[in-house]
């Protein structure tokens, strides 16, 4: 999961690590009265993507009038297809060098790269490869700290006491927190060698989370930002609107093939509304799960037919086809036509199921797609 | 260099044997033919599953049945655990099919199996498979076939699809490993180029990849450092996924370019790979060539 930068700095404040000063505006609600610092400021558009500066959605502002007028034109603004509804107010930094500090973790080298430069910002990408410095350590914690200095060491005095100072601080807190990323750019140094994070990016580990309280907690009482991660943790699957505007309501399982699907309908023009992997291993018996993805699919303002594919490899298609049933049952709110595409375990038991209840049934992927277009060219 | 062909004379264990999918995989598995030697319960319920004995721990299972692979079929957060307790019993090949592994756990267990010079395949794999001889895991089989295609895939059920319908149209399998679509894994796409490379049965190469990461880049910069000479083809998923959404898979997750459909595509196409963005398309590209 990756955490939204200002959630991201209030946990590491927590841990000690310093960071601007700094407030959180939803939209529509009103800039504090009092804010936690005095100008100038910066405000910073809170959505999951990097480039946010060059998307025009962190800007400086001197003045109040000025603060309010970007706060104003940030909350609502559509970057890449993600609208923001909250912006970070924090004191702006000045007269500070600006590094760059990360931790992650490399699959290539199976460790935790740690990864500094002297001449961090926006511009990291064209730092050239000589003046970053990178080593892998393994996951723990003694050899992490004495990567951190070795790399620290590499730098000119002032640098090199800021980045082994911040470095030794995160690789406590990403061991903590079971992190994937942390990454800090800029990290704001000033010339006494002290530091602030400008920035913090952390990506966190969904898996993880039944064993972290404090995340655990964040994504509870955040849900509205973090949708998918609490969904998951109060259901047990995945189940992402991709398309509030689709009109095919997807019931999948299998997180590859689910996109592969999506990539299909688009690839000929359909519009599906929603990704999911609805985990049938994890039924157990009980069509609950089914129930949910049945409401919130009636939910969609557009939707005009479901379509089913599972491909039954540690599902039993008979169970499947039952459950099913009885959920359709359970939601009459859910009246749209469904085209169902079945193969693997138990085939012919899910085949009795659904003549049962009048729902067509393919065993060729194409073939159900054919059918989806077709049933919604003739409507 | 990892070899995933497995003696198809190894004895296997399955761990939590008497758990759901313990009881109805070990059995799919035995009727395919592979050697299904022990079971593993710490509790003890009972004695035998499907006509297998069960026994308390790894170590008595092992020494009891001479097995040298595993199969765990336990929850995410206990897998670790059971890793060490197979590799510390002296298994070689061990295959994690459970999903949702924490990846600091993932990456503990890494360096663990990597020590102990174990082939580790998981974790969130659906496993492996000698088409027509062993399999290790839940690759369903409608999708398997005897044949001279190797196949990698991060995802079970887009794999299942890609197998099925390459079945239809004969084309089977050499040896297939279900890498796993965690961003941390025992074995990823890049570790077994040099065994495809060697395999004398395998004539051709598929992986069926997603977005994230840089596990098919990886997989790409490997298949120019060992001059890889058989044809390449790759299916990836997820070209119209949103940036910054974990699409169910821990490993899918886009931050800017990094992990895109269009960075994978550049970079398997620099190796001699054709990438595919549809089922139909990657079967008859595959069928052409084969």
């Amino acid at each position: 999961m990756y955490i939204i930068e200002h959630d991201a700095k209030e946990l590491l404040a927590l841990r000690g690590v310093p960071v601007p000063a700094g407030c959180l505006v939803e939209a529509g609600t009103a800039i504090p009265a009092q804010l936690p610092s005095a100008g100038p400021w910066v405000v910073k558009g809170q959505i999951t993507m990097g480039g946010r500066g060059k998307a025009g959605i962190i800007r400086k502002a001197a003045a109040s009038e000025e603060l309010e007028r970007h706060v104003r034109s940030i909350l609502g603004t559509t970057v890449r297809g993600r609208t923001v509804s909250a912006v970070r107010i924090e004191q702006q930094i000045r007269g500070a060098a600006e590094l760059y500090l990360s931790l992650l973790l490399d699959a290539a080298s199976g460790g935790v790269r740690v990864i500094m430069s002297d001449r961090g910002g926006v511009e990291i990408e064209a730092v050239p490869a000589n003046e970053i410095k990178s080593e892998v350590a393994p996951l723990n914690a003694d050899a992490l700290a004495a990567c951190v200095l070795r790399l620290a060491g590499s730098f000119q005095n002032v640098a090199a006491h800021a980045l082994r100072d911040a470095g030794q601080r995160l690789a406590r807190i990403f061991l903590e927190f079971e992190m994937q990323l942390i990454e800090i750019n800029p990290l704001f140094v000033y010339p006494d060698g002290s530091w602030v994070a400008g920035d913090a990016k952390l990506v966190s580990d969904d898996n993880a989370l039944p064993r972290q309280a404090e995340l655990h907690a964040l994504v509870e009482s955040r849900a509205g930002v973090y949708p998918e991660a609490a969904l998951k943790l109060a259901h047990g699957f995945d189940y992402v609107v991709v398309d509030p505007d689709g009109d095919i309501g997807l019931l999948t399982t299998g997180a590859g093939l689910s996109m592969m699907l999506i990539d299909e309908l688009r690839a000929v023009g359909l519009k599906p509304y929603n990704f999911l992997d609805v985990r049938t291993g994890g039924f157990r018996g009980d069509p609950a799960r089914l129930v949910n993805v049945l409401k919130w699919i009636s939910a969609g303002r557009h939707i005009r037919i479901m379509l089913i594919n599972i491909f039954a490899g540690i599902t039993d298609l008979g169970e499947f086809s039952r459950l099913l049933v009885t959920a359709l049952q359970q939601v009459p709110e859910f009246k749209v036509p469904v085209v169902a595409r079945l193969a693997g375990n138990g085939l012919s038991d899910a085949r009795r199921a659904f003549e049962q209840a009048g729902i067509k049934l393919y065993t060729e992927l194409d073939e159900a797609i054919a059918e989806v277009q077709r049933q919604l060219g003739a409507a | 260099m990892i070899n995933p062909r497995i003696d198809t004379t190894a004895g296997v264990i399955v761990q939590g044997i008497t758990g759901r999918a313990g009881r109805q995989h070990s059995r799919i598995m035995k009727d395919y033919g592979t050697r299904i030697v022990g079971g593993v319960s710490p509790r003890m319920e009972v004695r035998d599953v499907n006509g297998i004995p069960v026994f308390p721990d790894c170590r008595a299972a092992v020494d009891a049945t001479g097995a040298t692979a595993c199969v765990a079929l336990v929850g995410a957060l206990q897998l670790l655990a059971a890793i060490q307790e197979a590799v510390a019993a002296g298994i070689k090949y061990l295959v994690t099919p459970t999903e949702g592994m924490p990846v600091h756990d993932a990456l503990k267990a890494l360096h663990l199996t990597r020590d102990a010079d174990v082939t580790w395949i998981g974790p969130s794999t659906p496993g492996m498979a000698v088409p027509g001889q062993v399999k290790l895991g839940f690759l369903p089989n409608d999708s398997l076939r005897p044949g001279t295609l190797g196949l990698m895939s991060k995802s079970g059920t887009l794999s299942y699809e890609a197998g099925y319908r390459l079945a239809q149209r004969g084309i089977g399998q050499s040896v297939w490993v279900g890498v796993g679509g965690d961003p941390i894994k025992g074995t990823r796409y890049a570790d077994l180029v040099p065994f495809y490379a060697a395999d004398a049965a395998t004539r051709g190469l598929l992986i069926i990849g997603e977005i994230g990461g840089h596990e098919e880049e990886d997989f790409a910069a490997a298949l120019i450092q060992h001059r890889f000479e058989k044809p390449v083809f790759a299916l990836i998923a997820g070209r119209s996924a949103p940036e910054g959404v974990t699409m169910g898979h821990a490993g899918a997750l886009v931050h800017g370019s990094h992990g895109s459909f269009e960075s994978k595509r550049v970079a398997l196409n620099a190796a001699g790979a054709q990438v595919f963005s549809s089922l139909g398309e990657m079967v008859e590209g595959v069928a052409r060539r084969l």
